[in-house]
């Protein structure tokens, strides 16, 4: 016999269906992470003797930066059969920070993650990233053969926390049709006093092309700034955190990237610098080596590239982004992560990886093996990198210490460029903003260094 | 809830009837309101207490600082900057868009040749993702090969340069985020043309009302209700809108395109601010509120119901 519904019944299955949408609501954010959720509680072994391990690994890379990761992935996941890498992208490196940032509070955190020059030490303040020199011995890995400038940045108090990988520096990019054209010499300019004077044979008076092109806020000017600072003989902060963004040299920096675009107007501020260059808008600019590689490819003209210019002094900051291990992750999975890194930062495949981006090759053994030399001998401009990189020396702590520090210079250069602002204005303003920020960091670093 | 008094209890009847439905009226709302409690009230309590305390999503202590994040939030002169950027996007952008896509609506309600295709052309971007938009616009906007500077070079005009530039960084959004949201203002007026009674405009034609006229005091009338729910649905997503800053100018160049839903985003996600970000989304709550309950007392008096 049939029987209708009553209005009860009814009801009571809204209620049912009403709490289960809530449970699924509920499950959802935690849903993906489930296993890593479960993971952290679990014991120490968590796999079957025998079986893989399998980790998951959060990148920042795309286009062809992206598939050169993806294909060391690869390429290790063949190489062996004890662990599985499972490669995510999860956008620029401050996304990825900001999800990592998310997923500690969710517990659905990665085990092996690509961290930026600005962002690993706020992780490693608060813990979210392992000490490495255990790990390293378990799988043989000689720290004795990285570049001590790269690898340094990543030690505090003696203990490895993050390993070199996509390690660079910038470079000055130029294009060498437009050169040949204004009849310079075939090389980078060796002091900015010499580029003003090589500005007027590359500007077109009609506006379709300037000298040279500055990156905005979002896209690092703060880390290009950063070498130009040092070459005026200032600074951004000294390393007890005091901010130095007033200092008068620091201050003629600005005024000179100022005069660039707003007196001289032979420099211009690009939201996206790597399309004007190719494009042809701009005739020079510093960039990073691990842009080399791409700009190479899709360049319709010679591309050259040289040391930055120097003013008072040469000064040239590394950058770029290394490899870190999480914290939360089971001892099995931490040991697995660190297998990566191995490989990942290996003789020969720092060496690939050098040859298919234009990053720094982070082993010193690297540049003897026959595949490096033979690649530096047939594309010099990845050698320049190279060659420039003992010249160089760590940031700031105001740009890569304070959190935030990066965006904060940039936004201020971004008003003396484009607003047309007072440099001293906009750097008190800035140092006021940094001292600030620098507070809390040096509170954590006392709780954790002592 | 009923609740039983002396006085309740010498109607039996009438009492447990009213329970009754109370208890319906429980068992009906029971569920939206357990999750809007969990999805809505609880994330809104939480922030206001956010907003009192020093947390940067990672440490794990949380100092409660009072009313200190509001004070250094308010004695900001960015803060203030940001308000008055906040109001000229959502002023020019819902001004316009109730303007043009009256006029829109208006041209697309007579009998034209490819009328429906012209009024798919008008709506589509209102489906296509924002974020989408923004990059094909910074594509048109780009000053030396983009659609815009081809179109200013017919008329030997100089493109500015849109998105670098802090005087035209937010016309440009203004002007992508009209062209994408105009659709459903057209849409929504065109629905209200034809719900004006047609002898309305056959007896203001034998009164002799010429087409302004009748424009004037029949038209503009019974779209009033229509151009009241535009203009608060229009404020509200306005206020609240994000993808095509983000793509397009990143809140910058030098924070001129910074609205309060970006400089939220920024604060939270970028400086990982989390008690200042908690004032600002404090402050945009209440502005939403103060905006809705104006527009509700105010507004609604002077709509012409059709």
């Amino acid at each position: 016999m049939k029987r209708t519904l009553t209005r009860r019944e009814m009801l009571r299955l809204m209620m049912a269906g009403g709490g289960a949408a809530l449970l699924a609501a509920c499950g959802s954010p935690a849903g993906q992470g489930s296993q890593e959720t479960q993971a952290t509680t679990a014991p120490a072994v968590v796999s079957q003797p025998g079986s893989k391990v399998k980790i998951t690994y959060w990148g920042s890379f795309s286009g062809n930066l992206g598939e050169a990761e993806q294909a060391m992935v690869k390429s290790f996941n063949e190489s062996q059969n004890e662990v599985e890498v499972e490669y995510q992208f999860q956008g620029s490196y401050e996304e990825t920070a900001q999800k990592f940032t998310a997923a500690l509070q969710a517990n659905t955190t990665p085990d092996v993650i690509l961290l930026s020059d600005v962002w690993w030490f706020g992780f490693y303040l608060a813990g979210a990233i392992s000490a490495l020199d255990d790990l390293a011995k378990q799988v043989n890995l000689d720290f004795a053969d990285y570049e001590p400038v790269l690898l340094n940045e990543g030690v505090r108090k003696g203990v490895h926390y993050w390993i070199p990988f996509a390690r660079s520096t910038p470079l000055f990019y130029y294009n060498k049709d437009i050169w040949a054209e204004a009849g310079l010499p075939d090389r980078a300019p060796e002091t900015w006093a010499e580029f003003s004077e090589w500005v007027p044979k590359l500007v077109k008076s009609d506006g379709s092309r300037a000298a040279f092109g500055h990156p905005n806020g979002a896209s690092y000017i703060a880390w290009l700034f950063q070498g130009v600072v040092w070459q005026f003989g200032g600074q951004y902060s000294l390393p007890d955190f005091t901010m130095t963004m007033t200092d008068p040299n620091t201050l003629r920096a600005a005024q000179f990237y100022q005069d660039t675009v707003v007196k001289d107007k032979w420099a211009v501020m690009s939201n996206n610098l790597n399309q004007d260059f190719l494009g042809g808008a701009i005739a020079s600019m510093m960039a990073s080596t691990g842009a080399l590689a791409g700009i190479q490819s899709s360049a319709t003209f010679p591309v050259g590239v040289g040391f930055l210019p120097r003013e008072t002094n040469f000064g040239c900051p590394t950058g770029g982004a290394g490899l870190a291990v999480v914290s939360r992750s089971p001892a099995e999975k931490q040991l697995a992560a660190m297998k990566y890194i191995a490989f990942a930062t290996s003789t020969v495949n720092a060496g690939v990886w050098a040859r298919s981006t234009g990053y720094m090759p982070v082993r010193i053994s690297t540049k003897q093996t026959p595949e490096m030399v033979e690649f530096f001998n047939q594309n010099p401009n990845f050698k320049t990198a190279v060659d420039q990189l003992p010249q160089t020396r760590a940031q700031d702590a105001a740009r890569v210490f304070v959190r935030n520090g990066d965006q904060i210079i940039g936004k201020g250069l971004e008003r003396i460029i484009v607003n047309g602002e007072a440099p001293s204005a906009v750097f008190a303003a800035v140092n006021d903003e940094l001292a600030q920020g620098a507070q809390p960091i040096l509170e954590d670093l006392k709780a954790r260094e002592g | 809830m009923a609740t039983y008094t002396p006085h309740q209890d010498y109607h039996p009847k009438t009492s447990r009837r009213e329970h009754r439905e109370w208890l319906l009226f429980v068992l009906f709302i029971g569920p939206n309101l357990f999750l809007f409690s969990v999805f809505t009230y609880w994330p809104l309590l939480y922030n206001a207490y956010l907003s009192m305390v020093r947390w940067d999503f990672l440490r794990p202590a949380m100092p409660f600082v009072g009313l200190q994040n509001y004070i250094s939030a308010f004695s900001d002169p960015q803060f203030w900057n940001i308000i008055w950027q906040t109001a000229t996007f959502t002023v020019w952008s819902v001004g316009l868009t109730l303007i043009i896509g009256l006029m829109l609506a208006l041209l697309l309600n007579q009998p034209l040749q490819f009328r429906n295709t012209a009024r798919a052309v008008v709506f589509a971007p209102v489906v296509i993702s924002g974020a989408v938009v923004a990059v094909v616009w910074s594509y048109i906007f780009d000053p030396r090969y983009g659609l815009i500077d081809q179109l200013l070079g017919f008329f030997g005009l100089d493109s500015p340069n849109w998105l670098i530039d802090s005087f035209w960084a937010m016309p440009a959004v203004i002007i992508v985020y009209v062209w994408k949201n105009i659709g459903y203002a057209v849409v929504i007026y065109l629905a209200g043309l034809q719900n004006i009674p047609r002898e309305l405009y056959d007896a203001a034609r034998v009164d002799g009302a010429g087409a302004w006229d009748r424009f004037w005091h029949v038209t503009l009338p019974g779209l009033s209700p229509v151009a009241f729910f535009l203009s608060v649905t229009s404020i509200l997503t306005c206020f609240q809108s994000f993808d095509i800053i983000r793509v397009l100018t990143n809140g910058g160049p030098a924070s001129a395109t910074t609205t309060l839903v970006f400089h939220l985003y920024e604060l939270g996600f970028v400086s990982y601010d989390a008690g200042k970000a908690g004032v600002v989304a404090i402050v945009l709550f209440l502005i939403m509120l103060a905006l809705t309950m104006i527009q509700i007392r105010y507004v609604e008096r002077q709509v012409t119901y059709g």
